[in-house]
């Protein structure tokens, strides 16, 4: 079962994509913000997949990026930054924090499953 | 905001002189907080409004997702049996075609051994006339045996004894041969009416068994036919049950992809939300500046400190997220809405 975390601090937002990825098929585990994340990281939770917004109070997506990638398993797991934020240096900022892609809300469902698919071939 | 302070911070008269102004411009701003904090509490109440509708959205499309599911679960199942029953009346409806043959050629074999019976009969009617002539001539023997028997007088009449008998033995053999012979012509003469007249079934149902041979083969073709006309009825209306159960079984992915898209637009509130929230820090930021100047107006804070403080415009624009508020920007301050180039879905 393949396992995809979200980070994000709307609760909307966590419904929605939770219940897009559940009917997808995969197990969703939430947080809402960063340091509730690496939290859930160092209790052991492993999951093939990040999803994190950008903007979030307590610890923002890019400092969680950067964090999470120090966590026991998961230097490689991918890590898609999703976030209304469209300023180009963010972007670069969150690719050298160790961020795998970057999608500006609103993303289609149908969008959204086909970057999961590209980033976990097999999943 | 900013043109009054600078109309206040430039003025030529001198400061003094514009005290009692200070402190009406000071009591006029007093009451910008309160108002900042009541369109914060409108603007906070349109952020939990939308977000609690979003989410009782989001709650009834996957309450909508989990019926289609539901029923499209059904409907699979139902199709699945109506499949199977479909098949399995095709196979029993085979298996009775198969049966009814099976009786028709039964009966058809049966038909002609009975011929062959009475072809039979026929051969043995032809054997007792054999006996018949056979008869007749040993009475004729006898009759003559009895004539010479005369003739030689005494020494005959022993033989006459047993020429009499043999006559009586010819004419009893005859007897019995006619009645053998007329027994078989009777029964011969039946058997040919049964196997050529089986309408005796439908006049009466006392008729001997015998005749329901042909009668049955002929019913059993009828019923066959009947039986066959059935099953292909209710072949056909399963088929096309299956068929409208195969349609909502479609609608029912259709709708399930319609919910998901829906699900999707939720986004919208989370965008509106960080779009509002902006709107709240400019208010705030307003607020404040609404505090500072009536602070400088009664002497709380130095020149210099409000010039400090002072909110501008670009830093409005500093604080935006989207591209759709920096274009918005653009357009509200006059200057060029930069066009976003950047991808809206980039893997690095």
């Amino acid at each position: 079962m393949t396992t995809v975390m979200l980070v994000d601090d709307s609760a909307t937002m966590l419904m929605s994509l939770k219940s897009i990825l559940t009917k997808a098929g995969y197990t969703v585990e939430t947080a809402g913000h960063g340091k509730e994340a690496l939290d859930k990281l160092g209790k052991g939770v492993k999951p093939n997949l990040i999803i994190s917004d950008v903007n979030m109070p307590q610890m923002d997506g890019i400092t969680f990026a950067r964090e999470a990638r120090k966590a026991p398993g998961m230097r490689f797991t991918p890590i898609l930054m999703l976030t209304t934020e469209s300023e180009q240096s963010k972007r670069a900022e969150a690719k050298s924090a160790g961020a795998t892609g970057w999608l500006v809300k609103p993303v289609a469902p149908d969008q959204l499953l086909g970057v999961i698919k590209q980033v976990l071939p097999g999943a | 905001m900013p043109s009054l302070l600078r109309k206040l911070t430039t003025n030529p008269k001198g400061a003094e002189e514009h005290r009692p102004d200070l402190e009406a411009v000071a009591t006029s701003l007093d009451p910008v907080p309160a108002y900042c904090d009541v369109v914060d509490g409108h603007v906070r109440d349109v952020i939990e409004l939308t977000g609690e509708a979003a989410q009782a959205i989001v709650e009834q499309m996957v309450k909508v997702d989990s019926l289609a599911e539901v029923m499209a679960g059904d409907v699979v199942q139902l199709a699945g049996t109506l499949s199977r029953t479909e098949l399995e009346l095709g196979q029993v409806s085979y298996s009775n075609d198969q049966l009814v043959s099976r009786l028709i050629a039964y009966f058809l074999h049966r038909d002609h051994q009975i011929r062959t019976l009475v072809d039979q009969m026929r051969e043995l009617n032809q054997h007792v006339k054999e006996i018949e002539e056979v008869s007749r001539a040993t009475n004729i023997l006898a009759l003559n045996a009895m004539i010479e028997a005369v003739r030689a007088g005494d020494a005959g009449e022993g033989f006459s004894v047993v020429a009499d008998e043999v006559r009586k033995l010819a004419h009893r053999s005859a007897e019995a041969a006619h009645g053998i012979g007329r027994s078989i012509g009777d029964l011969t003469a039946k058997l040919d009416a049964v196997l050529s007249d089986d309408s005796q079934f439908d006049r009466s149902q006392e008729l001997p068994p015998a005749t329901e041979e042909t009668a049955m083969t002929r019913r059993l073709s009828g019923i066959a036919n009947a039986q066959r006309e059935m099953s292909e009825m209710v072949a056909g209306i399963l088929k096309d049950t299956v068929g409208a159960a195969e349609q909502v079984e479609r609608s029912s992915a259709a709708l399930t992809a319609v919910t998901t898209g829906a699900v999707g637009h939720v986004q919208f509130q989370d965008i509106s939300r960080q779009m509002l929230e902006h709107v709240m820090d400019a208010v705030a930021d307003v607020r404040r500046q609404a505090e500072d100047v009536a602070a400088y107006s009664r002497g709380a804070l130095t020149e210099e400190e409000l010039g400090e403080r002072r909110i501008s415009v670009e830093d409005l624009r500093s604080k935006h997220v989207m591209s759709r508020q920096r274009s918005t920007h653009a357009e509200q301050t006059g200057g060029s809405a930069q066009s976003d180039v950047e991808p809206l879905i980039e893997l690095f």
